[in-house]
């Protein structure tokens, strides 16, 4: 290709600066994945063993995952309960909050600071809210027990960490009371963002608060909402901390999510690298699945931007061939 | 300006942040007189630095690393510390019962250095300390038949129990009675029932939880768990489902969890029902009962009410056996230290002091040692047990003391195994289904075979 | 404002009753464990047996710092020390790099941008989980795990960062100024580094309290990769307070606890204006 004189090349700058980040991918990311991926394949069992490809049988690890572990089943279906029980309440609560906060008509007093407050336990490390609920939900002694024995009298304390279903529920409101606000602030700025004339002009029809909301509100936000419910999604299968630090997955398994599951496979002194990383792979797996629908839910938004940009390549490439 | 503060501020916490990082690197060329000790309490560690108090030309700096087996988390931090080797591979560690047979016999044996390769005589130091066969037999390699372990307690298990609940049930809170009623050295749980039914009608629990039985069941099963790779359930520990399903039924306990509050206030005398007793060895009576046993606030204590009686069932529990790593760069402080620790059975040596309590200056503590020789020449009256000699219980208690049921699983095993029998008995799944999960757990979280 | 024309406020008081009860129900099940767990902490492990909830501050404060000094394993200034190394590397790292490629896909006509592009939105979900084990591995090979700069390192490439940094330039830079400094004498790189980051202020200063704090309480890789207790982050050491010195030290665990949770607090009280107003933005991770 040749250039004009006087106008420097500058595309070169647009390699050299992401020359950094393309090597921390490959390095920090890239390497590792598929370093992962290979170890799905091999019999590497332990630090020391070694990575024998699984040449008879390549998919033994990842089939074992799937369909003869026990565990792994469980841990899916945990970790989808564990969300779903979370998220039902999380996003009502959100929504309800979305639509007293956005009332225009309501004018309520001090959204700014309610907004804070919500939205306070979400950046409170996980790691420290999982032990201190473990500390609030202590058997015999604890804050929650001495409410229960204030209410029943002595001798009634619970020992609630011994119990699935009531663990399993633990896990999930630690993850809707740190959530619910961040949800919420994320859907009140969606309902601002919506033009405001719609707004009046249903009112000038004459339509009640709950119309407005389910009629308009809802379905104007409805990116949002999806997007919303992908991400929370995609945390909720990589679960992790809680569970962990409640309880450590028990009692008798009720609260293994998958990534508790790999992580014990991996690194609790079973050291089965290889289940763990097929795994690890078919999280993966369904994971991108995940994102797929993220980005097909977010297409809307950026789409015409795209085919634009495409347009305008398309354009200058013709020309660069034509010059050339 | 801010901006200036600013950039100059991340700009030296980046350059600190590098500096820091690199230094791990660059202090691998020197040679100090580091020595690494991995421990998972921190009851060797104080040792060691006990050791250079009382002996200041011991020059060595001691470089702690404390990792709790909860959650189970030493084990992987050992392995992997002992695999990258290096400078900061530990020189001393330490494994408790529940695992030493990995890092003794099993897969991470390879790692340990032979006591006789430190230049210490083993046979003499062992005949003359006369240490308990099945430390010996724990602590060989069977790939060479070298020795690369040993501890410093005995830990076989008593009876231990409370005096004014033994008096309130039976009349008379003597050992000799005791013993009588729940059949001691009978090596059956018969007698135990009949004395939990007569705890329960005097308002009494016989003991606070089913894990105070566990390490009794455990410990006189037939097998261990594991049998050529297999996972086998023996007879004995089955049977646990029941003792703990009938402890529970019966009401014959306070249903607390090892480890747990509940279980410690039942050491106070604050629990539920009176506790009468708790299966253990000595070292459960010093670091764990006496510790527990005063309410600083209301000074509620049940010191100097306690008594130690043979267990119906002989078992042993626990004991930390103490390694040297194969690399290590300190053979000779390495020696020294082990010496002190496993073998010197002189009343310098750490065994004496710590089976006659003087090795630390503010805690007189006493424990049953490793060491016969040290026993025989020691004094176990605590006041504690209301003036009563333990070693007089817990030197024949050793005598149940073998190593041919451990395997190197134990830890997660049992932890697995406990879970389930929980569930069982909080009515939560059939027995059947119990064995069933417990095996699947062992299958899919080991490499034990299952069948 | 312009809402006002239409709408009356109305507030029938049936409604806006418990539209406060509400919220203010949930505002105090925000604040309230936080609360207990501060009072606690300075009261004794005896005061807390009795009663686990108490709106009055014991007296215990130095004696459980003195007892958690004692176990010798619960090192907060440590981990305090280590979080702050990583999360500032991180913080600093990902700010710059992301900003500099979010850069080079908006100021620079090249062959492969598009491709770049959709690259990097393809692996913005890849979650840490997947690279763990082959991360793992290869550091372990190399010798590098606990090493904290195989935690902060990878902050060079943040998908993430790099979409939220594009859309702000996207609609912030004008290149007329690129093409002016360019006149002027500029090298490339100073036209970055003097023009365009000032320029990208604001999204820098939200996206760097999140980097932060998302970075502070990471859990997973560092639970991973650091074994020594000298190396560990906040959250690691945290979990110390699990283990069984502690199991009846409830006053030692509640000030551990609020030793990590205290400076996020206070970190939030400063900058919470900001960071709700970021989280509207959509520019945290869910």
């Amino acid at each position: 290709m040749q250039k004009k004189r006087g106008v420097v090349d500058y595309t070169k700058y647009g390699y050299l600066f992401s020359i950094p980040f393309m090597v921390a991918f490959l390095i920090f990311t890239l390497y590792p994945v598929l370093y992962t991926c290979y170890i799905g394949f091999t019999t590497k069992q332990g630090l020391i063993s070694e990575a024998n490809f699984l040449v008879d049988d390549p998919f033994k690890n990842f089939r074992e995952v799937l369909f003869e572990s026990t565990l792994f089943r469980l841990a899916l279906k945990n970790t989808v309960a564990i969300w779903i029980v979370n998220f039902i309440p999380q996003m009502g609560l959100a929504l309800l909050l979305t639509a007293w906060f956005t009332d225009n008509r309501l004018r309520i007093k001090c959204k700014g600071f309610f907004k804070v407050i919500f939205y306070l336990p979400n950046i409170i490390t996980m790691a420290s809210v999982a032990i201190l609920f473990r500390a609030f939900f202590g058997y015999p002694m604890g804050p929650v027990n001495d409410i229960v024995t204030k209410i029943k009298g002595p001798g009634s304390e619970i020992y609630f960490l011994i119990k699935k279903t009531t663990t399993r529920n633990i896990v999930s409101f630690i993850q809707f009371w740190m959530w619910y606000g961040y949800t919420m602030v994320q859907l009140v700025s969606g309902v601002l963002g919506i033009d405001p004339s719609i707004f009046e002009a249903a009112e000038i029809d004459g339509a009640n608060r709950l119309q407005t909301f389910f009629k308009i509100t809802i379905p104007s936000i409805r990116t949002i909402l999806l997007f919303t419910l992908v991400t929370s999604l995609i945390g909720g299968l990589n679960m992790f901390d809680i569970p962990m630090l409640l309880a450590n997955g028990g009692p008798d398994n009720a609260t293994l999510t998958t990534n508790l599951y790999i992580y014990n496979q991996a690194f609790s002194g079973s050291y089965k690298y290889n289940t763990a990383a097929a795994a690890s792979m078919i999280m993966f797996t369904i994971i991108v699945v995940c994102s797929a629908i993220l980005f097909y839910c977010m297409r809307d938004k950026d789409e015409a931007e795209l085919k634009k940009l495409r347009k305008l390549e398309r354009k200058e490439q013709r020309k660069a061939m034509a010059g050339a | 300006m801010k901006k200036v503060i600013a950039s100059a501020l991340c700009l030296t916490m980046v350059g600190a942040a590098f500096a820091a990082c690199s230094k791990d690197g660059g202090a691998k060329g020197e040679s100090d007189k580091i020595l690494n000790v991995w421990s998972f309490t921190d009851e060797v560690p104080n040792m060691i630095l006990r050791y250079k108090e009382l002996h200041p030309d011991f020059d060595y700096e001691i470089n702690i690393t404390n990792i709790p087996t909860t959650d189970q988390a030493y084990q992987p931090a050992l392995d992997e510390a002992l695999a990258a080797g290096g400078k900061d591979a530990p020189d001393i560690y330490c494994a408790e019962a529940a695992f030493i047979m990995k890092y003794s016999q099993g897969g991470a044996a390879g790692y340990a250095l032979p006591y006789a390769d430190l230049g210490i005589d083993v046979d003499k130091g062992i005949a003359d300390a006369k240490i308990a066969q099945y430390t010996i037999d724990i602590g060989t390699r069977p790939s060479d038949g070298k020795l690369v372990a040993l501890g410093y307690q005995a830990t076989g298990g008593a009876f231990i129990y409370r005096r004014t609940v033994a008096k309130t049930v039976w009349g008379a809170d003597d050992p000799a009675t005791v013993a009588e009623k729940i059949g001691a050295d009978t090596g059956s749980w018969d007698k135990f029932w009949q004395a939990a039914e007569e705890c329960k009608s005097a308002g009494c629990a016989i003991v606070s939880g089913d894990g105070d039985v566990w390490h009794a069941v455990e410990n006189s099963s037939s097998t261990g768990w594991v049998v050529d790779g297999k996972l086998t359930i023996p007879k004995e520990r089955e049977e646990f489902l029941d003792i703990s399903m009938k402890l529970k039924e019966n009401n014959y306990h306070n249903d607390t969890q090892d480890w747990q509050e509940a279980w410690f206030a039942d050491m106070k005398g604050l629990g539920q029902k009176d506790v009468l007793g708790f299966f253990g060895p000595a070292w459960l009576i010093n670091y764990t009962i006496a510790d527990n046993c005063t309410d600083e606030d209301s000074g509620v204590t049940t010191y100097g009410d306690w008594g130690v009686c043979n267990s119906p069932i002989g078992f042993f529990w626990g004991g930390t056996w103490v390694l040297v790593n194969k690399d290590t760069e300190h053979k000779e402080a390495c020696k020294t230290l082990i010496e002190w620790i496993t073998l010197d059975s002189s009343e310098t040596g750490l065994q004496y002091m710590w089976a006659n309590g003087t090795l630390y200056p503010d805690k007189n503590t006493k424990d049953a040692v490793a060491s016969a020789t040290v026993m025989a020449k020691s004094d176990g009256t605590v006041e504690f047990l209301g003036g009563q000699n333990m070693f007089d219980t817990f030197i024949p208690a050793g005598d149940y003391a073998k190593g041919d049921k451990l395997t190197e699983y134990d830890e997660k095993i049992n932890g697995f195994w406990r879970d389930q029998v929980r569930a069982y008995t909080a009515g939560e799944k059939t027995r059947e289904q119990a064995i069933e999960d417990f095996k699947v757990q062992v299958k899919e979280n080991t490499t034990i075979t299952v069948e | 404002m312009n809402s006002k024309k239409v709408s009356k406020a109305e507030q029938p008081l049936s409604l806006m009753i418990p539209i406060y009860v509400v919220c203010i129900l949930l505002a105090v099940l925000s604040i309230a464990p936080f609360w207990i767990m501060i009072i606690n902490a300075t009261r004794s492990t005896t005061q807390i047996q009795a009663h686990a909830i108490s709106f009055i501050p014991g007296n215990a404060l130095m004696n459980n710092l003195e007892k958690i000094q004692d176990k010798d394993m619960f090192k907060p200034l440590v981990g305090f020390a280590n979080s702050a190394l990583i999360s500032v590397g991180v913080t600093v790292l990902a700010l710059y790099f992301s900003s500099l490629t979010a850069y080079a896909l908006t100021a620079y006509e090249w062959k492969l941008r598009e491709s770049f592009f959709s690259m990097i939105m393809g692996v913005m979900m890849i979650p840490s989980t997947v690279t763990t084990i082959g991360f793992y591995q290869a550091c372990y090979r190399l010798g590098l795990d606990n090493n904290r700069l195989m935690l902060i390192l990878p902050a060079i490439a943040s998908p993430m960062m790099v979409f939220f940094m594009r859309q702000y330039l996207q609609a912030s830079l004008q290149i007329s100024i690129v093409e002016s400094a360019r006149i002027d004498g500029a090298k490339e790189l100073q036209i970055f580094n003097k023009i365009i980051l000032p320029i990208m202020k604001p999204a820098l200063a939200t996206q760097a309290i999140f980097t932060f704090v998302s970075s502070w309480n990471n859990f997973f890789m560092p639970l991973v990769l650091l074994t020594k207790s000298e190396k560990y982050t906040m959250p690691i050491m945290v979990r110390l307070l699990n283990g069984d010195s502690y199991k009846t030290e409830y006053g030692c665990v509640y000030l551990g606890l609020s030793m990590t949770v205290l400076p996020l607090i206070l970190v939030y009280m400063f900058l919470s204006k900001y960071i709700v107003a970021g989280v509207a933005l959509g520019g945290v991770k869910g």
